[in-house]
């Protein structure tokens, strides 16, 4: 087997269609589209049961969590598997870290194993909707510092925003079974964000350019994963920060307001593409 | 009721107390096989040869498209994890400060016996995997862990018999998942070749190395 192993080779039975950020961004469909959204869904794109696609949507994100614990199964497993154990030097990993994501696959493991279980239950079937594969991509580098960084903190802080927006909307809902399944997935996700914030501290403990590095790496990703302002504070974006469970898992507040504020620029962004298509398909 | 009488009854209520330092039941004895050295290096082969699957099982998740066994790999990778977290927290305690040093294979041929079972990679390679890990090295765990926990010292060596147990337990399981596994993907008379075909290339190999531990994984070497 590979040390290393590339996300084109992920291993998915027929059913899974796979897409990578770069597909997704360039789709025009896929856009925040403020003006058509306004009018349908009133002043606010949050997921909340009221949207008139809500439904929809909702299922949408499940198959989303559904194949992104997929994926994080995967990368936990690979570093598990990809690193000796070591002193943390030289392309090693702690013997503890190992072990630490032994524990995460299996976490991961009964994720999927929930997610699967709740798309059954909000009527989704396996394969419904693409696999945007960005997640592997973040944790295939070949170092283990950046693979903290951009997993644990960057995608599993993200997981953390994800659950708490369906867990509320299991609330509103008024879905207990929802809200239930949420709540744990949410509790394991708080301990890898601070499983990981706490592995990047100690293995770079002796290595500033190596930590700034990775927080730099974590910064890129945590850009890609606000995935053109779908994630952020304003209420025009469908899922929100979550800073009390971001804290909980050892966020500083300037680190949340750095990800707010890119959250925000990426925003603003994506509705200036938007705005310059239409203007182009206004011509 | 005399003064004599109370002091009887009182000294029957002492010798009431008085037990036997082992209860009836309980036969556990001192002798066992196997002396501190002896211990440290048996475990030593478990945590190398529990880590070696850990890190198997856990490559392989990305590799096998069947969704069910992606997630059992997952879990099963945890178990052995853990099972290596223990023989590395008994390594000290049984005189090796340094647990790195006896983390090692029983002997070379064990050291490729896991070359040769991690070698399938191919998506279209599961039941090979599958082989290698659940009918050939695991039930090799559960014979090399049920003879150290019959043979050991009951009192001295209770601390690795508590570990020999929980990890015992998992093994049982985790052969039953990956035994049922295996029977839902072999369906066909070529899926047979395949499977028995990979086993024995294998276990001609684990036969070379002796077991988990080496000549005497189960028993005195005749």
């Amino acid at each position: 087997m590979r040390q290393f192993f590339p996300v084109e080779d992920l291993a998915r039975d027929d059913r899974f269609v796979q897409t990578n950020m770069a597909e997704r961004m360039s789709d025009t469909r896929s856009a925040v589209d403020l003006q058509r959204t306004a009018k349908s869904r009133g002043a606010s794109n949050r997921l909340t049961p009221d949207r008139h696609d809500a439904s929809d949507a909702a299922r949408s994100l499940m198959h989303g969590i559904m194949v992104g614990e997929i994926q994080a199964l995967e990368g936990a497993g690979r570093t598990a598997h990809d690193f000796d154990a070591g002193d943390g030097s030289e392309g090693t990993i702690p013997f503890e870290l190992k072990l630490d994501m032994a524990r995460q696959a299996w976490d991961e493991a009964r994720h999927v194993e929930i997610s699967v279980k709740l798309s059954d239950w909000m009527g989704t079937e396996i394969g419904q909707f693409q696999e945007n594969t960005v997640l592997f991509e973040a944790a295939c580098s070949n170092d283990p510092v950046l693979r903290l960084a951009g997993v644990n903190r960057a995608l599993e802080g993200l997981a953390i925003d994800v659950f708490t927006q369906m867990k509320e909307f299991g609330q509103l809902a008024d879905d207990p079974f929802l809200e239930f399944c949420e709540d744990w997935m949410l509790a394991d996700e708080v301990t890898h964000v601070k499983m990981g914030s706490d592995w990047l501290r100690r293995v770079t403990e002796n290595d500033p350019d190596r930590r700034a590095k990775a927080l730099d790496f974590q910064r890129v990703v945590d850009k890609l994963f606000s995935f053109g302002g779908a994630r952020g504070e304003s209420e025009e974006s469908p899922i929100g920060l979550a800073r009390r469970f971001r804290e909980l898992a050892g966020f500083t507040d300037d680190e949340v307001d750095t990800i707010a504020g890119m959250d925000h620029d990426a925003l603003e962004e994506r509705k200036e593409v938007v705005r310059l298509a239409r203007e182009t398909a206004d011509v | 009721m005399g003064a004599d009488t109370t002091t009887d009854t009182a000294t029957d209520t002492s010798r009431s107390h008085v037990r036997a330092p082992f209860a009836p039941w309980d036969r556990r004895d001192l002798p066992g096989s196997f002396d501190v050295a002896e211990t440290a290096r048996r475990v030593g082969n478990y945590k190398w040869t529990e880590m070696k699957l850990f890190e198997a099982l856990g490559g392989w998740v990305a590799t096998v498209p069947e969704l069910d066994i992606k997630m059992r790999l997952g879990t099963h990778c945890y178990r052995h994890a853990w099972h290596a977290e223990l023989w590395h927290k008994r390594l000290p305690e049984l005189r090796e400060m340094k647990p790195e040093r006896l983390t090692a294979p029983a002997n070379d041929a064990m050291e490729r016996f896991v070359a040769a079972m991690t070698e399938p990679e191919d998506s279209g390679l599961t039941i090979e995997k599958l082989v290698g890990v659940y009918r050939v090295l695991i039930p090799r765990f559960i014979a090399a862990y049920t003879y150290h926990m019959n043979n050991t010292s009951e009192i001295t060596d209770a601390p690795t018999i508590r570990s020999l147990k929980f990890a015992l337990q998992d093994e049982f399981d985790d052969w039953r998942d990956g035994e049922l596994m295996l029977q839902s993907l072999i369906k066909t008379p070529d899926d047979v070749r395949r499977a028995t075909e990979h086993q024995a290339a294998l276990e001609d190999i684990m036969v070379e190395a002796g077991g988990i531990t080496g000549p005497g994984s189960i028993g005195p070497v005749q």
